[in-house]
């Protein structure tokens, strides 16, 4: 506060309080998942938090990345060649997927519990459901990226490949939907499925472990029943295991299981496989929600 | 023991040591023989970069560390006669206190290791505590095992960095001791700290570390008495301050007076000239002196004037 | 002094959440073999345990889950929390300290693995010739175990983020690129398991194949345990307390 009325001053370098424009809730909803989504990457941090993230992102779009190589080099000739079509592909980087998600979503709903970050967070305009759907919705996000992103590419590169892009958007218009809705799901699914085991276990070691056991182990398990067990009992597991990405994806893309894939010999109906996805990820989330509601800051 | 020859145990020389484009530790050089030594500086300063050069856990950018003849790094063979006691907290929490020291002695190859872990938790006063797991010490116990693990083996050098954080003031005293008689023994102990009453108390030498560099080093009132561009503080209690005060102003030793309700402040640049002249002064003035003493000849005001030059 | 620091290594490594977590893994094997042994009609229990029971799941997923799990905690866990300076500022040789640490997780995995595999074997073959399928499998895993506590061990030494990237490792590396790039092969622990396995598995190839032989397989797991075992060794004694964060 300067003195009025005099042509020198002392300027109050002290603590100021502010009284502007606040965001409110949804500014702070969406400055966390903003948030989420940079240090997901390592954005911010230094390089050697990036490693990971990064190398495992590009390796989801390395089969996609080589499609489009190899359009690019028999563009000119009549073949048409698609080894890697869009309702296999994320059969393919299953893996990946799962790889990513044990490294990020710990980072995401752990690190908070172990640095004791939550009371922070939680003294702000910010519900602690907020924060939940909040991280959940980021960790889709991130995934998105490495589950439509590699779609998209496939798709882009496809088209350009054919003799005639605009005839080819035509032609597979078709396939748009599906591609956006199994990405969206395969995304939820993942995450929701990460979150809810990483806000359980804070030490990111175990959720590391934990959530690449959930989905290989019961993955494993569930081909091992298949291939041993009666399928009318055994289908039963698939529905708790990754087979799910797969059910729903064939069913958005409205094609059959092919014969080697564990889901062909099961009689579930691709609806079955939807509500099974969505019922896990209401689970999930629900239970996070649950966690951090309940957990003492 | 001392070392062969009765030199120095630690030498350090010209060491630096950077982290990519920052400079943690900046060209020092000193050393260091049976006794204890301070290392003093603010935080960041470059402290534990300089305590893990020493124990073989850093490799210096440039310059050499000897210790006990020889250079740390990639030397364990140096640990049987080295004693380090990290700074984090963390212990192994599942073995009671008695354990952890007794793993010290057995990792040591002592003969007797149960005996001398015996030895070394009383040194540490932990007696009573140590058929606890350490897992649930408090952080001056924590410290205090730390301690009786880096002794069990008799040790000539002793590394501490920040030992006396967290300890209550009867452990401080108690650890101040120990150190003490540690070092009337022959052995060399060097601990970091940011604590300046411990360091004032117990060091007989300071090192003061700012910004990487060695700002001084030494006996912290030799060193004091170094700083002559920073005027030495008198207090007085006399009999007739302001009369005083208007005598002492004319002598050319005396950069400033102030005349409290009190006392008597005098700011003097020439510490020997002002000391002889003082009494002089007063006798010639008829004024009694009941009361002459130097207020910042504290480490505080060193530390201060070094960290803020 | 190896003793000491393997006594200790053990201590610590069977913690409560790690032992439940490989424990409950490690049941697996043995109920699928039951399920398996009531449930289906399947005459081929022979090529069944030997190549999806125990080639793939036990050594595929089993054993190098477990042998990442204890060998990254082996080391891993001191170095994070700080108290490996303990143990490292000891006039110890650092090569004694990372073969204690090696042993000790070598000792938990094949305890785990070996039981399960054994056991889940047993069951699917119970009243079957055994066409050395334990046998192989037994000494498999045994060495197995050794080469991935090793690899594991040393990257626990040489990063942070050990368990991930010892799981890219597991799942992409020996997952993905082995299935695609068969030269790859060469450089798989799996498949050196598998190898030696192979020795002594009594099956005709439509049953069961190893891609690698016994010989040379053999040969790579002892060259590259040791260059592992070695680089650990190395980066070790080159241990530094750098910048916290």
């Amino acid at each position: 506060m300067s003195e009025p009325a005099s042509a020198s001053s002392i300027y109050d370098l002290g603590y100021r309080h502010y009284d502007g424009p606040r965001t409110g809730r949804w500014g702070t909803i969406a400055t966390l998942y903003t948030g989420s989504v940079r240090s997901a990457f390592g954005l911010g941090r230094r390089t050697s938090s990036k490693i990971i993230p990064f190398t495992l992102a590009v390796l989801a779009f390395v089969p996609a990345l080589i499609q489009v190589g190899i359009g690019a080099i028999t563009s000119g000739l009549d073949a048409d060649v698609e080894i890697f079509e869009h309702e296999d592909y994320f059969g393919y980087v299953q893996i990946v997927l799962v790889l990513f998600c044990a490294a990020v979503a710990p980072e995401l709903a752990g690190r908070d519990q172990r640095n004791r970050m939550l009371s922070l967070y939680f003294s702000r305009a910010l519900a602690r459901s907020d924060y939940a759907l909040a991280r959940f919705a980021a960790l889709t996000s991130v995934m998105l990226v490495l589950t439509l992103g590699p779609q998209a590419v496939l798709f882009v590169g496809n088209g350009m490949a054919a003799d005639d892009l605009s005839g080819y958007i035509a032609d597979r218009w078709d396939l748009v939907l599906p591609i956006l809705g199994g990405s969206a799901l395969v995304s939820a699914m993942i995450a929701s499925v990460g979150l809810v085991i990483a806000s359980y276990i804070p030490r990111r070691a175990y959720a590391t472990a934990v959530i690449v056991g959930a989905f290989v182990v019961t993955l494993t398990i569930a081909t091992i029943l298949m291939e041993t067990l009666d399928t009318e009992y055994a289908q039963y597991a698939l529905l708790v295991s990754p087979a799910v990405w797969d059910g729903v994806v064939f069913f958005l893309f409205r094609v059959e299981a092919p014969s080697g894939n564990v889901i062909a010999d099961a009689s579930f109906s691709g609806w079955i496989y939807l509500a099974a996805g969505l019922i896990t990820v209401a689970v999930a989330l629900g239970l996070t929600i649950h966690r951090f509601e309940r957990i003492q800051v | 023991m001392s070392a062969a020859g009765g030199g120095p145990t630690i030498t350090l020389d010209g060491v630096s040591r950077w982290f990519g484009n920052v400079v943690a530790v900046n060209e020092i050089s000193f050393e260091l023989s049976a006794g204890v030594t301070g290392l003093l500086g603010p935080n960041g300063a470059g402290k534990s970069t300089l305590l893990h050069m020493l124990s073989g856990f850093l490799e210096p950018s440039a310059g050499s560390v000897t210790v006990l003849g020889g250079s740390p790094w990639c030397n364990p063979a140096l640990y049987r006669h080295v004693g380090l006691v990290p700074e984090r907290e963390a212990v192994y929490g599942h073995l009671t206190g008695y354990e952890f020291v007794l793993l010290s002695a057995r990792l040591q190859g002592l003969a007797d290791p149960r005996g001398a872990a015996r030895r070394a938790i009383e040194e540490v006063d932990l007696g009573a505590a140590a058929t606890r797991t350490t897992g649930g010490y408090s952080k001056g116990m924590k410290q205090r095992i730390k301690v009786a693990a880096a002794l069990v083996h008799d040790p000539t050098v002793l590394l501490l960095d920040e030992p006396f954080n967290g300890a209550d003031p009867r452990q401080r005293l108690h650890m101040t001791e120990l150190f003490q008689r540690l070092a009337t023994e022959g052995r060399t102990i060097l601990f970091s700290s940011h604590i300046l009453e411990e360091v004032e108390r117990l060091a007989e030498r300071v090192l003061v570390i700012v910004a990487g560099r060695l700002a001084a080093s030494g006996d912290f009132r030799e060193i004091r008495r170094l700083m002559t561009d920073a005027p030495h503080t008198f207090v007085l209690r006399t009999s007739d301050d302001r009369r005083l005060a208007a005598a002492l102003v004319a002598h050319e030793s005396v950069v400033g007076v102030e005349v409290g309700n009190e006392l008597l402040t005098v700011r003097t640049s020439q510490l020997g000239a002002f000391a002889r002249a003082a009494p002089v002064i007063a006798r010639d003035a008829a004024v009694s002196i009941h009361e002459l003493r130097p207020t910042d000849e504290s480490l505080e005001g060193v530390f201060s004037y070094l960290v803020n030059r | 002094m190896t003793g000491i620091i393997l006594r200790l290594t053990l201590r610590q490594m069977l913690g409560r959440g790690r032992t439940i977590l490989i424990g409950l893994l490690a049941l697996l094997p043995v109920l699928v073999a039951l399920v398996y042994r009531l449930g289906s009609q399947d005459t081929e229990q022979q090529e069944w345990a030997a190549t999806v029971l125990l080639d793939g799941f036990v050594v595929t997923t089993l054993l190098p889950l477990a042998a990442l799990v204890y060998g990254t905690a082996a080391l891993g866990v001191e170095i994070e929390d700080g108290t490996a300076v303990y143990l490292l500022s000891k006039p110890i040789l650092r090569r004694r300290i990372v073969l204690a640490k090696i042993t000790a997780s070598w000792m938990v995995t094949t305890a785990t693995v070996l039981s399960s595999g054994l056991v889940a074997g047993a069951i699917a073959l119970y009243d079957k010739p055994k066409a050395g399928i334990l046998l192989g499998f037994g000494v498999g895993i045994l060495l197995g175990g050794l080469v991935y506590s090793a690899l594991f061990v040393m990257l626990s030494v040489v990063t942070s983020r050990a368990l991930i990237a010892g799981l890219i490792y597991v799942f992409i590396w020996e997952g993905l690129v082995n299935g695609l790039f068969a030269g790859t092969r060469l450089l798989s622990v799996r498949h050196y398991t598998l190898g030696v396995a192979d020795w002594f598995v009594d099956l005709p190839p439509s049953a069961f194949d190893a891609a690698l032989d016994p010989a040379t397989a053999l040969v790579l797991m002892v060259v590259f345990g040791a260059a592992a075992t070695w680089y650990a060794d190395r980066r070790l004694q080159r241990f530094e307390i750098g910048e916290t964060t």
